[in-house]
């Protein structure tokens, strides 16, 4: 214990059981300190902001009320004009299902890729990572436009491609005429920028598995399989579940790529929460409705992850 | 012990470097000496006209030389939801330019001064069209910037190989020609006689005004949506089996993506519905295919009856000065410098776009790339000038009724008449 | 990431256990390590290949760019594309603005994070777990349904057309991701490594930064990168806070290409790969640390 105080001059040593009480306050304190910044940042920046946002989701908030810098109080009139709307209620089963697929692709692809990466050669890997890199910088509107090119109707590489491997016909076919070929290609797309970020994360993980245990394992005669799913998923638990909740709250979010695959004019199959407020808000310029609809996502949001959430709060509880 | 401290100092720290430079920053924007006027342009002047832009700021430097101009260039995609917030937090530019259906919604709110026309260039010849998206209620809220109209821009070489001389002067004549086009050159997949994808509205209406038909009417205080009249359906009707018959555009693209006169440019279309800008651009030796040059010409559209031209959506730009703007005066001498004749001559001229005033209509009639788009100017129809129209827009009403239609989703009719009452009930949803 | 498990071996420096098990795996099964390998080739060409396309589309000439028969390789490359991005006005400026923008961001976040995540990962304190679901309900708050209340507040203390402003508005998307990747970082570190360290003699702080600083490097890369790339390519916001034409950054310069007339393609892909290549730059620096957890001489349990 002295060692905590290896230059206090001895004239201003304190008494040990005053020492022990500074000691046990500066302990006690110091959680609070390390978060303070982070906290403090936090509230300042989004304190305002927040308590700006229900407001506005009580209020009518139109131009004319943009123009004179104020609402109108409306209570929860918002709210109920939402919920009661149908087409609300499919673009939120909407909206799950397509966070419950792309989840699904992000978590089970990136798993792959990153046990892929760990089996290679040293220079393969790090080719491999440097694409995977590449492909997460790109900016949105580049890699969606990229896309919209690869299957574009007139000059698409996807459409000449599969008539030339004689899959079909797919000369001038369109990939946006019917809707569950469109939200494919839309998954492709956040799935393939999502995928880098979960593997490289997870590789990160892996680098942390204890060989010794993976090759006793596999000495005891199990195959891949076993060893991943006895020793490897395990261990790399809670980093699994970190990525599946923030996966789960990031593809719930998902805008810009629907967004802009559909030329910022998505007709309603292709609306999602995000669509939805976004369209309220600033193409139709109703700013209260377009925040009750944004506040009612997250609403969504918790109740759809808490699962997952309540596992995040709880990984280390046992310590 | 020393975890607190250290924590804590790292927290002054931070906030240190976050403070002095947060008061730098702000004590740098606001002692600024001169007054400073911003204006917001669309990204459209400067790639095409930056000259005419320095011209006009020289020339208000002249008459006001201590003041800083600041031209910010706006995307189209999101430039209402930027000017949106700063009408929010009250830091509006001086001069905006929006786009004539967008220019309604904003005069409604309240959202620009009211100007008098007699103190700016030219007001008294005014494009009709144009000035007509900068009145509301008897007042005038903005200044018309330029305007764009769209003709039928073909390739006379695939036009006289098909057999086909000069140039139709009746709708029947149009597609009759067009089938002749489709005959002698239809086994290339790649082939329009006349690229139209589903999504083209601007085009579409057209057909839809020719036949007397609009839409939307405006009686008894409300709006109807005229869509599901006779004339209407007659009219998506002719349409549909224009697009049937003459066209392999895709179905659910619209005119931008991709580019229709890139399209053209590649060979393989013999016409287009464009405006005068497309005409050079598919000759853009960057992007496009000049070697077509001493081929390609431009007519306007010719109605069903014979021997008159369909309407053209006109098109353009206004310049306002949002009403909490705190240098009026200057915003408007700008918008003057900007507006005069020299600078509209000159826009006209560099971006061929259609100027503001009929006076320089001379211009128009010399020049052989903007003659025919003059020309189908002069019978031109607008959107319903309601606040409520944007809504309609960016709900995609239009959009949707033409996809279902030709790609034969739904029945000319009830598409039309789904489509005519959503347009009712947008216009009039209550602001 | 060994929270849960019994028996908690020390991780070891993997460095030389790989390499005694790769050895080990290629005596034993010399063709798998070709096959993986070429199955590594084919995952790069099919994930990479939409880059690729935007690279050698910078290279093409415009009237190659858009082609009935796609051209796999650029048959008449050129630069053209490239000079017309970087002479458009305020690439520069806004580059610059980028990196300072991304310089903030990535070291801000990382410090205020790091101590946060200490905080929640090796402490017990009052209101804990309220501050731990506050940061994951902070990410589900849709970032557009904030412009307008943020450009009010950041217009209302003058903060408007200002990298800080910017600067701050990034880190609170960023922050909540990163002190959670950081505090699961810091709880797969056995204690008894802690109590080693400071057996030896060092205070706890001392003992935090010699001794998990580094088994969190991993941790510090994964959200550095993720830190830069958010960013280094945000759009709306860089967009409606800032106004300067030279206070811009490099996400709004690559957003001016499109005018009504449609999209410059050419140099709009040569400015992406052009503004690729810092994130890439950033990403090669770091990217041993990924796979480097530990210092040699860590405890073996």
């Amino acid at each position: 214990m002295s060692e905590r105080f290896p230059a206090v001059p001895a004239p201003l040593a304190l008494p040990p059981r005053r020492r022990l009480r500074a000691d046990r306050l500066a302990g006690r304190l110091a959680p609070y300190a390390l978060v303070l910044p982070t906290a403090a940042v936090i509230g300042a920046v989004l304190g305002y902001p927040l308590y700006l946002l229900v407001k506005l989701s009580l209020e009518k908030y139109d131009l004319p009320q943009v123009i004179a810098r104020r609402g109108v109080w409306i209570g929860f009139a918002n709210y109920t004009k939402v919920l009661a709307d149908p087409e609300f209620w499919h673009v939120v089963v909407r909206t799950i299902v397509f966070t419950a697929v792309n989840v699904g692709l992000t978590m089970a692809l990136g798993t792959l890729l990153a046990l892929l990466l760990a089996a290679l050669g040293r220079f393969m890997r790090v080719l491999l990572t440097t694409g995977l890199v590449l492909v997460w910088a790109m900016p949105v509107v580049v890699s969606v436009n990229i896309w919209l090119w690869m299957v574009d109707y007139e000059f698409g590489v996807v459409n000449w491609t599969l008539t030339r491997l004689h899959i079909g016909h797919f000369t001038h076919h369109d990939w946006f005429v019917s809707p569950w070929s469109g939200w494919a290609i839309i998954t492709a797309v956040v799935v393939w920028g999502a995928i880098p970020f979960v593997a490289i994360t997870i590789y990160a993980g892996l680098t942390q598995v204890p060989q010794e245990l993976v090759e006793a394992a596999s000495i005891d005669g199990a195959g891949g399989w076993r060893v991943f799913r006895d020793i490897t998923f395990p261990i790399l638990r809670p980093i699994f579940i970190i990525l599946t909740s923030l996966s789960i709250i990031w593809d719930f979010q998902v805008f810009n790529q629907v967004w802009l695959m559909r030329d910022q004019r998505p007709s309603s199959d292709y609306y999602l929460m995000s669509v939805y407020s976004f369209v309220e808000s600033f193409k139709i310029s109703h700013y209260g409705l377009g925040s009750a609809i944004a506040l009612i996502m997250v609403a969504t949001m918790l109740v759809v992850s808490f699962f997952y959430v309540r596992q995040m709060v709880r990984i280390g509880e046992v310590r | 012990m020393k975890a607190r401290y250290l924590a804590a100092a790292c927290v002054v720290a931070a906030l240190a470097v976050i403070g002095s430079t947060a008061s730098a920053q702000s004590t740098g924007g606001t002692t600024a000496a001169a007054t400073k006027i911003r204006i917001w342009l669309m990204t459209d002047a400067q790639s095409n006209w930056p000259q005419t832009v320095a011209a006009a700021t020289a020339a208000f430097k002249k008459k006001h030389p201590a003041v800083e101009v600041s031209v910010e260039y706006q995307t189209w995609g999101n430039h209402l939801t930027k000017f949106d917030a700063s009408l929010a937090g009250g830091d509006v530019p001086d001069v905006i330019e929006l786009g004539n259906t967008e220019t309604s919604k904003y005069m409604a709110a309240g959202a620009f001064t009211a100007l008098s026309p007699k103190k700016y260039p030219n007001s008294k010849t005014w494009l009709r069209g144009l000035y007509d998206s900068c009145r509301f209620n008897g007042k005038t809220y903005c200044v018309p910037y330029y305007a764009g109209a769209r003709a039928v821009i073909y390739r006379k070489d695939l036009y006289r190989q098909a057999g086909i001389k000069g140039t139709p002067n009746s709708l029947d004549a149009f597609v009759a020609d067009g089938k002749k086009l489709m005959k002698k050159y239809g086994s290339d997949s790649n082939f329009s006689a006349l690229y139209f994808p589903g999504k083209y509205w601007y085009a579409a209406m057209s057909f839809v005004y020719d036949y007397g038909g609009r839409i939307a009417t405006f009686k008894g205080g409300k709006w109807h949506g005229a869509l599901s009249s006779k004339q209407a359906i007659g009219a998506l009707t002719k349409v549909k089996s224009v697009v049937h018959a003459l066209s392999r555009a895709s179905k659910t693209g619209d005119e931008g993506t991709p580019q229709q006169a890139l399209v053209f440019a590649k060979g393989h279309v013999a016409s287009f519905i464009g405006n005068g800008w497309e005409w050079p651009y598919a000759l853009d030796p960057k992007v496009g295919n000049p070697s077509l040059a001493p081929n390609m010409g431009a007519y306007p559209m010719p109605s069903h009856i014979k021997g008159r031209y369909m309407p053209t959506f006109l098109g353009g730009s206004d310049l306002g000065i949002p009403i909490s703007s705190k240098n009026k005066g200057l915003a408007a001498d700008w918008i003057k410098a900007f507006t005069s004749t020299k600078s509209q001559r000159q826009l006209a001229t560099a971006g061929k776009v259609i100027p503001n005033t009929t006076t320089l209509a001379n211009i128009n009639k010399g020049d052989p790339q903007l003659a025919p788009f003059a020309k189908a100017a002069k019978y031109s129809w607008f959107v319903p000038t309601s606040p409520n129209w944007v809504n309609v827009e960016n709900a995609n009403v239009l959009q949707n009724m033409l996809v279902s239609i030709v790609t034969g989703r739904s029945s000319v009719k009830s598409a039309a008449t789904k489509a005519s009452s959503q347009i009712g009930t947008i216009l009039n949803t209550a602001g | 990431m060994t929270a849960g498990t019994p028996v908690a071996p020390a991780p070891v420096a993997p460095g030389v256990t790989r390499r005694r098990v790769r050895l080990q795996v290629s005596r034993r099964r010399p063709g798998r390590r070709l096959v993986v390998n070429l199955v590594g080739l084919l995952v790069f060409v099919v994930i990479v290949f939409p880059v690729y396309w935007m690279i050698s589309t910078a290279f093409k000439p415009g009237h190659d760019i858009l082609a009935y028969t796609p051209q796999w390789i650029p048959l008449h490359p050129t630069v053209s594309n490239f000079s017309n991005a970087i002479h458009r006005p305020y690439f520069w400026d806004d580059v610059v603005n980028s990196l300072i923008i991304v310089g903030s961001v990535v070291a801000l976040s990382l410090v205020l994070a790091f101590l946060a995540a200490l905080a929640l990962a090796k402490f017990r304190f009052y209101g804990r777990k309220a501050f731990i679901v506050l940061i994951i309900v902070i990410q589900m708050i849709p970032l557009n349904a904030l412009i307008i209340p943020l450009y009010i507040y950041f217009s209302g203390v003058n903060l408007t057309n200002s990298l800080i402003g910017v600067i701050v508005t990034y880190m609170i998307f960023v922050l909540p991701f990163t002190v959670w990747t950081l505090r699961g970082f810091l709880l797969g570190v056995p204690r008894e490594l802690e109590e080693a360290a400071m057996v030896d003699g060092s205070t706890r702080f001392g003992a935090f930064v010699r001794i998990l600083l580094p088994l969190v490097g991993p941790g510090l890369v994964a959200t550095s990168i993720f830190a830069f790339i958010q960013a280094w390519n945000e759009f709306i916001i860089a967009y409606v806070f800032l106004s300067d034409p030279d206070k811009q950054t490099v996400g709004v310069w690559l957003a001016l290409f499109t005018t009504q007339r449609g999209t410059d393609w050419g140099p709009l892909m040569a400015g992406a790969t052009l503004t690729a290549l810092p994130v890439v730059a950033f990403f090669l620096l770091v990217h041993r640390r990924i796979a480097f957890g530990l210092t040699a001489g860590a405890v073996r349990g």
